[in-house]
């Protein structure tokens, strides 16, 4: 609608600059015509035959060049005191002027060689001292072939208002065609070049009837030419028309719906007609053409129009009716030329299609560019909807993520949960439970029950050593243990040595295996402080890495006692040691000698070897005798 | 044997256990009773109006916190050896209980010599640790220096890490498990001399921790100054 709109405020606009007529001037009415020969002043006794302005005359084509003289006559009241000026609005012929005998100016007329066509006005000035008082005489020597010739918007006056009227003219005969033509070839070339990243029917059309109205401008602006190229140039008219009409016909089908190729036959055939006969007929044809094939361009376009107009009465695009509209005002152009050109309507200053032709394309060209635009943003619509959506999905993936996360946690602490159950059933649980059964029995002396529950005690203790502290560092929790079973050690008068020194400062692993390991090892305290009557047990701690394989975690319990017995080596004891160190992948060995001692030696494969901080080992030996011997004496 | 014998104050709620450590001071010759009080308003009268070497503590009071009363004696007497009553598994409350000014520590269910025994150890200048309470003054130093991993050394952070060198390592030894004996041995000093060290890493503690509480305090407009 806003197109359509500027389209309006354009028309108004042309309207009043056309309807100005300077006040000043005077427009001539007349003209008397006499045959002359060529370049020659018409003789005394000329016979003038009067004719009214504008004049119109045509002879048929191939005629040979013929002279002429034409005269006109304007009354003055006085002999003008300033500049005065004529203006030869439409005069196609060209010639010699001149004014009461005096030579004002030539305008070039058609010779042997040259044929002209003059579409632009001629202004030219008249010394004031050649006018007079009453009567002056205004005399035009010219000569034509055939063809139709014109003399028409012939004005006296002042320089100043003429001139107005002269531009306004030359505007509208030489400017218009020049930006009509300029503008279509623009838009030649960028929808042929749209065509050619895109093959689509609408934008080819487009630039077609750019490509066409080019032509047609150019035929306008070329106003002298070579007799032999007369033809020629009444051929680049008749294509230029013909194809432009065939081209608005497809798109009024277009429009109508009509998009086969069948549909383009007939306007294509009926316009190829004018061209083919002018080159027949060797532009004898032209007079009949332009009679006939002309006003049937115009109908076919019409006819169309109407189809269009019948099918797609129902859809009221906006774009729609502006290209509707620009078409049918057009037409109405087309016909008023027509009309003008065959002498049937007054003509107007200028060729009405020279306006219509450049709004028609530039309204062809709306739906094109308007499509562009829409396309342009649903992309940019689709992309934002895009962003939005990945940005939807990230937030779900968030929550799903942090659900998962949640689960997860849960879970471990279920699982945690269900260790120290199992653990509390296992071990407390077990020993409450058979020893309730002893007490009540009767078995037990109080000294065995104490026992008991501080065996009891000892293995919660170990449970929360392991389980409570919230870390997985297995040095310190079996420090602990080293640290609470040492004073029983001492009460029993067995010397208890523990060497980690060249363990590192933490010893990160499974939180799950921290218990059966503590397990292990206090098993195996126990025994050697129950059963080896050993003088001293040492455990050493060690880990040991060969090449690039997983590091090994060792624990060896060494007592220097009595040995196991052959048939308590696989005691129930020791099998729930090595089932322990089984379970976490560990390895449990046993040896014994009778006599000698015993020795058991823990092997845990350490995959995910963490030792938190840096080693420091120690290089010094231990003397644990010496240092129990000073304790003892410094001590007390 | 010193001729003049320990006096020890017994702070704790639970009537089962204190009667038992009533039990055992008055039984061991070298140790004499000066007070029982089973609230943190009964100690605190004690501690106002008697005189004492030792303090055996409960942090768990029914009208409060037993750290309060830690740092107020541990600062008005510092002679006086605060031992902290403890059960299993509760090293963060000892670490707590040290910070505030304890210099020993004794688990609830420990045996009357134990009992005796660490006394004797806190009176003749030393100090009980466990592993995993070594092991948890270890992680509370290096919290304060930033938490960035690595051995606190004497070059390292000098502001925040009141420790030597040497009772840094004689830490990482008790928290693999060591014993004083051994420790010493591979140090080449009595374990007497560690269990000192010990001490006095935990009299550093406590006073690096009141400094810090101070300027904590200063920071967040508490106090003026």
């Amino acid at each position: 609608m806003r197109t359509l709109r500027a389209l309006l405020a354009l028309l108004a606009a042309a309207a009043a600059l056309i309807l100005s007529v300077p006040a000043s001037a005077t427009t001539l009415r007349a003209v008397d015509w006499t045959p002359t020969e060529i370049g020659a002043a018409p003789a005394e006794d000329a016979q003038w035959q009067s004719y009214d302005l504008p004049l119109r005359w045509s002879a048929r084509p191939g005629e040979a060049l013929r002279g002429l003289t034409l005269r006109l006559r304007t009354t003055l009241e006085a002999p003008p005191t300033q500049a005065w000026a004529m203006l030869l609005s439409h005069a196609s012929t060209g010639g010699r002027v001149s004014v009461n005998g005096r030579m004002v100016g030539e305008i070039r007329a058609a010779d042997a060689s040259t044929e002209v066509r003059w579409r632009r006005p001629h202004l030219l000035a008249i010394d004031p001292e050649l006018l007079v008082a009453g009567e002056n005489t205004i005399l035009i020597q010219t000569a034509y072939r055939g063809g139709v010739h014109y003399l028409a918007g012939v004005e006296v006056g002042p320089l100043a208002g003429v001139s107005r009227d002269y531009e306004l003219r030359y505007f509208a005969s030489t400017i218009l065609p020049w930006i009509g033509g300029t503008l279509a070839a623009c838009l030649t070339l960028l929808f042929a070049l749209l065509w050619l990243r895109r093959h689509d029917p609408t934008i080819a059309l487009v630039a077609l009837a750019s490509a066409f109205w080019v032509l047609r401008s150019a035929y306008f602006l070329v106003e002298t030419v070579p007799v032999g190229a007369v033809i020629w140039l009444d051929l680049l008219y008749y294509v230029a028309s013909g194809g432009f009409a065939v081209v608005i016909t497809l798109v009024l089908l277009r429009l109508a719906g009509r998009t086969g190729g069948r549909a383009a036959w007939m306007p294509t055939l009926y316009a190829a007609v004018g061209p083919a006969l002018l080159v027949a007929t060797g532009g004898h044809a032209t007079p009949h053409l332009d009679l006939l094939w002309v006003p049937g361009l115009i109908g076919m376009v019409a006819l169309a129009l109407a189809y269009a107009l019948l099918s797609r009465v129902r859809k009221h695009e906006s774009l729609q009716i502006v290209v509707i509209t620009a078409i049918t005002v057009a037409i109405a152009a087309a016909v008023y030329d027509y009309g003008a050109s065959q002498g049937w309507l007054p003509e107007a200053t200028m060729l009405a299609l020279n306006w219509a032709g450049p709004l028609l394309l530039a309204a062809l060209a709306t739906p094109v560019v308007d499509r562009f635009v829409r396309v342009l943003r649903e992309a940019e619509g689709a992309r934002g909807d895009l962003e939005s959506r990945v940005r939807e999905r990230e937030q779900m993936l968030k929550r799903n993520y942090e659900r998962l996360r949640e689960g997860e946690r849960l879970q471990a602490t279920a699982a945690e949960r269900q260790r120290i159950m199992q653990d509390m059933h296992d071990g407390l649980g077990t020993q409450l439970v058979s020893s309730l059964m002893l007490v009540e029995r009767g078995a037990l002396t109080q000294a065995q029950v104490a026992q008991i529950l501080r065996e009891s005690i000892d293995d919660m203790r170990l449970a929360i050593d392991a389980l409570a502290q919230g870390n997985s560092d297995l040095l310190a929790s079996l420090g602990n243990l080293r640290y609470r079973m040492e004073p029983r050690f001492r009460a029993a008068g067995i010397e208890l040595i523990w060497d980690a020194r060249d363990m590192p400062e933490e010893l990160n692993i499974n939180p799950d295996h921290v218990l059966p390991i503590l397990r292990i090892v206090q098993e195996s305290l126990t025994n050697a402080l129950k059963h080896s009557s050993a003088r001293a047990v040492s455990v050493a701690l060690q880990v040991t890495q060969v090449g690039d394989e997983e590091p090994l975690l060792q624990i060896r319990v060494t007592d220097n006692g009595k040995g196991i017995a052959g048939e308590r080596v696989g005691g129930r004891g020791l099998m729930n040691m090595r089932s322990r160190a089984n379970k976490i992948g560990g390895t449990l060995a046993l040896e014994s000698v009778a006599g000698a001692g015993t020795r058991v030696k823990f092997t845990y494969g350490l995959s995910d070897f963490h030792t938190g901080l840096t080693r420091t080992p120690t290089q010094l030996g231990l003397n644990t005798e010496a240092i129990i011997e000073r304790f003892r004496e410094g001590g007390g | 044997m010193s001729s003049e014998k320990t006096t020890v104050l017994i702070v704790e709620d639970e009537p089962e256990f204190r009667m038992r450590f009533k039990q055992i001071v008055e039984s061991e010759p070298t140790l004499e009773l000066v007070g029982v009080a089973a609230s943190k308003r009964e100690a605190q009268e004690l501690i106002d109006r008697s005189k004492f070497d030792v303090m055996l503590i409960d942090l768990g009071l029914p009208d409060g916190n037993g750290t309060d009363l830690i740092r107020q004696v541990s600062a008005k007497r510092p002679d006086v050896d605060i031992m902290v009553v403890t059960v299993f598994g509760d090293e963060q409350h000892v670490v707590s209980a040290i910070e505030a000014g304890a210099t020993g520590y004794i688990l609830k269910d420990s045996t009357a010599a134990d009992v005796v025994s660490c006394i004797r150890l806190l009176r003749a200048g030393g100090s009980p640790v466990s592993p995993v309470v070594a092991r948890s003054v270890l992680r509370a130093i290096r919290n304060r220096m930033g938490g960035a991993g690595g051995t606190p050394r004497s070059g390292a952070s000098p502001d925040n890490n009141p420790l030597s060198a040497r009772e840094t390592e004689i830490l990482q030894l008790l928290a693999k498990g060591m014993s004083f004996n051994e420790i010493g041995e591979i140090l080449g000093i009595s374990p007497h001399t560690v269990t000192a060290h010990i001490k006095k890493i935990y009299r550093k503690l406590a006073v690096h921790s009141r400094g810090e509480a101070v300027y904590e305090a200063t920071q967040m407009g508490l106090l003026r100054g």
